[in-house]
């Protein structure tokens, strides 16, 4: 499957550990502590469907989450894994054996004790029920508690992206088993996590309030209240107004006027999504990749990023965007329409009819669609856009039935995760049908080299062949746009849209 | 009560009898449209990559792996017993949070029902008393206005104007009527003026029109020509007939109020049962769908028949047959 919605993004960090250690400003009468911490007033842009991080697979609901829960590891703010639940981890010198060490002063906000136990329950659930989550287990074998506080995970090959998969988001939380089988879950979540749920009112909002006790310390707050405003202009609206100190539903063509106010902070950074044009290489004339390289070349981003985000979002030509770890840079498709004619021209190609499969799902998907098509005109391509529903959509693009089609694909942590199964020639993902031994050869060796700088060289190689001859023509990475008053203090906007409140500081 | 107690019986079971057809109408209908609509609640909930197995195990937990006709008859059959199922989304039962948001929407409605009529008699009445004056004119046009107005600008506007720009009350959020009566109504004004102000604008129109026609009635002019005063047969004459199908309109639009406030709803975070409908549609979160619309169905026709007992009540010149 290709696409992701934005819900499977929820990942999230935590500063550095040592940030957080540093947090603990906390007195033990607690009785001075609620005079200076405040309770942050937070409006996101959805009601969660429930509270179950297992089931839910909708934003609004990690948003949430994200700050009631922990995971194994869990993502710095360049989406590196770090210790969490586990303070460390050893991998066997056959690669297939990972040895967790948990940290053995956490408790669930019950107040039961944290255990190896939970750990197992956890991912047994996921993989024994076939949760939503359960292909993140593909490569794993066993999940055994060697004692109270280590756990054992064997895998069938080596698998370098283990621990971006046990930590990239909330999904991969570890739950209590009581919790889960009393049935409270979906509504009154108990967590290892900075804070705990005190009260939800349905379709208006969800109380939180710090748990003192948290492994990284007692969060500075003295809990987050989330109220869920749908509609941009309102939630911009109760910003100002100072009904809410935090929000993310922001209008995106508000937001260039809004950076500059002084009243309130608005941060736009290029998540770790991207969206992509991708032809049927399968299909004349597709299979010829200076035709390919002709639309790479064709292709105006600038003016599909005015007409999708305002302007928001970051051209990119290849996946990730510079902050992230696993960033190349390149810049080898400046629009260039004659650059473009003479590739066609040496390919032998004078233009025709196309499909373009767009989805009004993703509305992304049909305004560039309609951009592009008028980039390819002067070329002689006339370009015809369906948009059928994403079921649709998704029957169509593994049954091959398109020319050309633009999707997105959300939640980008390990590339092992956005390079094999679109670009390796067994790849799951591979609709476009884009063979090249090469690249095959680099993506096997990423799974199985744990050097990370040797694993970074091996995937910048392959994602600057798989843009060279357009596999993917990638065109932007969205922007995640959150904004706050000046009273808000230590919040940091992250790139793969986690909302961690943990070290966040409010004045009155 | 000028009716024998057997009339009272046969009106009450046929309406009885008419209500339950409706409601059946309504659940096949909504049953075959969800069915029509294109996207999988099962492909939505899974969201992110998934395995078949994941796939086929929320399918079955779900239902809907089910013959259509099957699902159907089991949805009928409980939903007789008042068992309208469990949410996909939220893994709760539909009852429940149905329930749940009933309160807010039902007090929304009624605000703005009651900001509405106390636009609209006044006006009306003012309009119908000064027939093709400058006043009735102003009127006329005025709700005209009112009518067309979208309920998301007028939304938006009163934002802008109440909770940016003059800071007096809250742009979004609720608080039950059960904790702070101050507190919702502080919450529940600008909400209701949207939804008052259109359905004002329309009531404005039907009570105009009725105080006309009763204006014209012989024993208007009958009174008049008695030398009552002015004011006595303003009110006692005109106003207390004319207001009799104006009450059966009022019933309509509290109907249509509840049945649409999804886009008020919407723009001011309310709680209510129109967002619920809105996020379900999203997530193509059938039970909870269904249900709501059988609610909402339900409740239009309690107030249809409420509505039909007023108003023999109020004129005795109905019957109830």
């Amino acid at each position: 499957m290709t696409k992701v919605p934005k819900s499977a993004v929820a990942s999230l960090a935590l500063l550095s550990l040592a940030a957080c250690s540093t947090g603990e400003s906390v007195d033990l009468d607690g009785s001075a502590d609620e005079v200076d911490s405040a309770v942050l007033r937070a409006a996101i842009g959805g009601e969660p469907d429930q509270l179950d991080p297992h089931r839910t697979s909708a934003y609004f609901s990690f948003q949430v989450l994200e700050n009631i829960f922990d995971t194994l590891v869990e993502p710095d703010e360049n989406l590196e894994m770090q210790p969490a639940l586990a303070e460390s981890w050893e991998l066997s010198d056959d690669q297939l054996t990972w040895t967790f060490h948990l940290r053995d002063d956490v408790s669930f906000h019950d107040g039961s004790d944290f255990m190896s136990d939970d750990v197992v329950y956890s991912y047994e659930r996921i993989i024994n029920e076939e949760l939503a989550n359960a292909w993140r287990f593909d490569a794993v074998e066993s999940v055994e508690a060697l004692d109270d506080y280590t756990v054992e995970i064997t895998v069938s090959a080596p698998t370098p992206n283990l621990l971006s998969n046990l930590g990239g988001f909330k999904g991969m939380a570890i739950v209590s088993e009581e919790n889960v089988e009393s049935g409270d879950i979906s509504s009154n979540p108990v967590g290892t996590g900075p804070f705990l749920l005190s009260s939800y009112t349905s379709g208006d909002q969800i109380a939180l309030e710090a748990n003192p006790d948290h492994w990284s310390g007692s969060p500075e707050l003295a809990g987050v209240e989330f109220s869920f405003i749908s509609e941009p202009s309102t939630a911009m609206a109760a910003l100002t107004s100072g009904e809410v100190d935090w929000t993310d539903n922001i209008p995106p063509q508000q937001v260039e006027d809004l950076v500059d106010s002084d009243s309130l902070e608005v941060e736009v950074i290029p998540s770790n999504d991207y969206w992509y044009l991708a032809m049927n290489i399968n299909e004349e004339p597709w299979d010829d990749a200076r035709v390919r390289q002709a639309i790479a070349y064709a292709v105006d981003r600038e003016a599909i990023i005015q007409a999708v985000s305002y302007g928001t979002a970051q051209e990119n030509q290849l996946a990730v965007p510079e902050e992230s770890i696993w960033y190349t840079e390149y810049d080898q498709y400046a629009n260039d329409p004659d650059e473009a004619e003479r590739l066609l021209d040496e390919a032998g190609f004078s233009g025709g009819s196309i499909e373009f499969l767009a989805t009004n799902e993703y509305p992304e998907t049909v305004t560039a669609a309609q951009i592009i098509a008028d980039n390819l005109e002067p070329l002689g391509f006339d370009v015809s856009i369906s948009q059928p529903d994403f079921s649709t959509w998704l029957d169509e693009q593994n049954s091959g039935n398109f020319d050309m089609l633009m999707m997105g694909w959300l939640g980008n942590i390990d590339p092992d995760d956005f390079y094999y199964a679109q670009h390796h020639s067994d790849g799951g993902s591979n609709a476009q049908g884009y063979v090249n031994d090469d690249v095959d050869a680099l993506l096997e060796a990423g799974r199985t080299e744990t050097d990370e700088s040797n694993r970074a060289d091996l995937y910048s190689e392959a994602a600057q062949i798989i843009a060279d001859e357009a596999s993917y023509v990638y065109l932007y990475n969205p922007a995640v746009i959150q904004g706050w008053v000046p009273e808000v203090g230590a919040y940091q906007v992250r790139s793969d849209a986690a909302i961690r409140f943990r070290d966040t500081t409010l004045e009155e | 009560m000028r009716m024998s107690p057997r009339a009272v019986t046969r009106f009450l079971g046929m309406r009885l009898i008419h209500s339950a057809v409706v409601l059946f109408g309504v659940m096949v209908v909504t049953f075959a449209l969800i069915q029509l609509v294109p996207g999988d609640p099962v492909r939505l909930a899974l969201g992110t990559r998934y395995t078949q197995e994941s796939y086929d195990a929320l399918m079955a937990a779900s239902g809907l792996d089910r013959p259509m006709g099957e699902q159907f008859f089991a949805y009928i059959g409980s939903a007789a017993t008042g068992d309208l199922g469990v949410s996909f989304r939220s893994g709760q039962p539909v009852t429940v949070l149905l329930f749940e948001r009933l309160p807010a929407t039902l007090s929304l409605a009624g605000a703005g029902l009651l900001i509405g009529l106390l636009i609209a008699v006044p006006a009306g009445l003012w309009a119908a008393l000064r027939e093709g004056r400058l006043a009735d004119g102003v009127v006329r046009i005025t709700s005209q206005f009112g009518v067309s107005i979208p309920d998301f600008w007028m939304g938006m506007l009163l934002i802008l104007v109440f909770s940016t720009g003059l800071g007096w009350l809250p742009s979004s959020g609720y608080i039950p009527i059960s904790e702070s009566p101050g507190g919702w109504l502080r919450q529940v004004t600008l909400p209701a003026i949207t939804v008052g102000t259109v359905a004002g604008a329309i009531l404005t129109r039907y009570v105009r029109a009725a105080t006309l026609e009763v204006a014209n009635m012989g024993y208007v002019r009958t009174a008049k020509s008695k030398g009552l005063a002015p004011s006595v047969v303003t009110l006692r004459h005109i106003a207390r007939n004319a207001l009799v199908p104006v009450l059966t309109v009022a019933g309509i639009q509290l109907a249509t109020i509840l049945s649409g406030v999804i886009v008020v709803e919407v723009v001011f975070a309310w709680p209510g049962l129109g967002r619920l409908v809105f996020d379900s549609v999203a997530s193509r979160d059938y039970p909870m769908i269904q249900g709501a619309v059988l609610l909402i169905a339900v409740m239009f026709l309690l107030i249809n028949f409420i509505v039909d007992v007023l108003y023999a009540v109020v004129d005795p010149r109905i019957r109830l047959a």
